[in-house]
């Protein structure tokens, strides 16, 4: 379970699980996302350019590290809000592994909310020789184990 | 046998640096009805592990009508909607910054994607290309605004090609 108040500003933890991005998280899901893109899914088109194969899609990435990191951010979250600051610092191709590390940057109360509370979360994506392929924040609204009374909200 | 694909001539997809001016507005025409193989097979496949998105009944408890579609998935599929207009000719995605998830998705909803050209300058780094940024918005089938960001990309510049 993930309470708003298990997070505190400046803890940092690095998720279990990592993922290897293979052709159903590459390939398929760039497609079923209406991504027409070809350098997401032409293997021949990718060979005649720089990189030389296919490139995942950085979205696909994006999600994969946030997924990596929600058993232990969000397991309960009522809502995800938004994020900032999304940036894809290394391509990411079929084959690569990628893990997740997270830092707290903010909690602060919910606007209407006394049952809930506001975690700002810094992620980073990186491949097993540590390389940061994903850096992100994501703001989740997340359940208070004592709500607030209603005159403190 | 083979074919000669020369003598077909190749129907282009994509745009370039100057086909972007501040203010273009495009209406991203396909649209997508986010089905409910999509969000179980999206919240399976990056582990996300929150049975809003997998576990209907737990949905339900939380007061959703129905399994909730991972806001990630109508972010990537706006996003995806966009890239036939903006982005197919290639060039690396910068970033993205200011998502919000204004509401949320449900499975048999229909989601639809329109950009405006916000920003747009050339590259000092990469003489090739400029950089355009766009406001994306991602509205459902009653016209309610879901999601919205803005993503900047590296664009090549005709002259170069």
């Amino acid at each position: 379970m993930t309470y708003f108040e298990d997070f505190a500003v400046g803890d940092r933890m690095r998720h279990f699980r990592g993922s290897t991005i293979h052709e159903v998280e590459g390939q398929l899901l760039a497609k079923l996302v209406m991504n027409s893109a070809q350098g997401h899914f032409n293997e021949d088109f990718m060979a005649k350019t720089p990189f030389g194969q296919r490139i995942v899609f950085g979205l696909i990435t994006a999600s994969t590290v946030i997924g990596l990191a929600t058993q232990d951010t969000a397991e309960d979250a009522i809502a995800e809000l938004g994020l900032q600051r999304i940036r894809f610092r290394s391509p990411v191709v079929h084959g690569d592994t990628v893990y997740a590390a997270t830092e707290v940057l903010e909690t602060s109360p919910a606007p209407d909310r006394p049952d809930a509370g506001v975690v700002r979360f810094k992620h980073w994506g990186f491949k097993p020789d540590c390389t940061v392929v994903f850096e992100g924040e994501r703001t989740v609204l997340l359940k208070r184990r004592n709500p607030l009374d209603q005159e403190n909200a | 046998m083979t074919v000669d694909p020369a003598s077909f001539p190749l129907v282009e997809r994509g745009r370039q640096y100057e086909d972007f001016a501040d203010g273009d507005t495009y209406e991203h025409h396909w649209g997508r009805t986010i089905t409910d193989g999509d969000a179980t097979l999206f919240a399976a496949l990056t582990l996300s592990y929150n049975p809003l998105y997998f576990n209907a009944e737990r949905a339900r408890g939380e007061g959703h009508p129905d399994l909730v579609v991972h806001p990630m998935l109508a972010l990537c599929t706006v996003v995806g909607l966009s890239v036939e207009d903006l982005s197919e000719a290639g060039g690396p995605f910068l970033g993205i910054d200011d998502v919000t998830f204004h509401r949320p998705v449900y499975p048999g909803d229909t989601l639809s994607a329109r950009s405006v050209v916000v920003d747009r300058r050339e590259s000092g780094k990469r003489p090739g290309d400029g950089i355009v940024t766009w406001h994306t918005q991602g509205h459902n089938q009653r016209g309610e605004l879901v999601v919205e960001l803005r993503r900047t990309n590296l664009v090549r510049k005709r002259e170069a090609a």
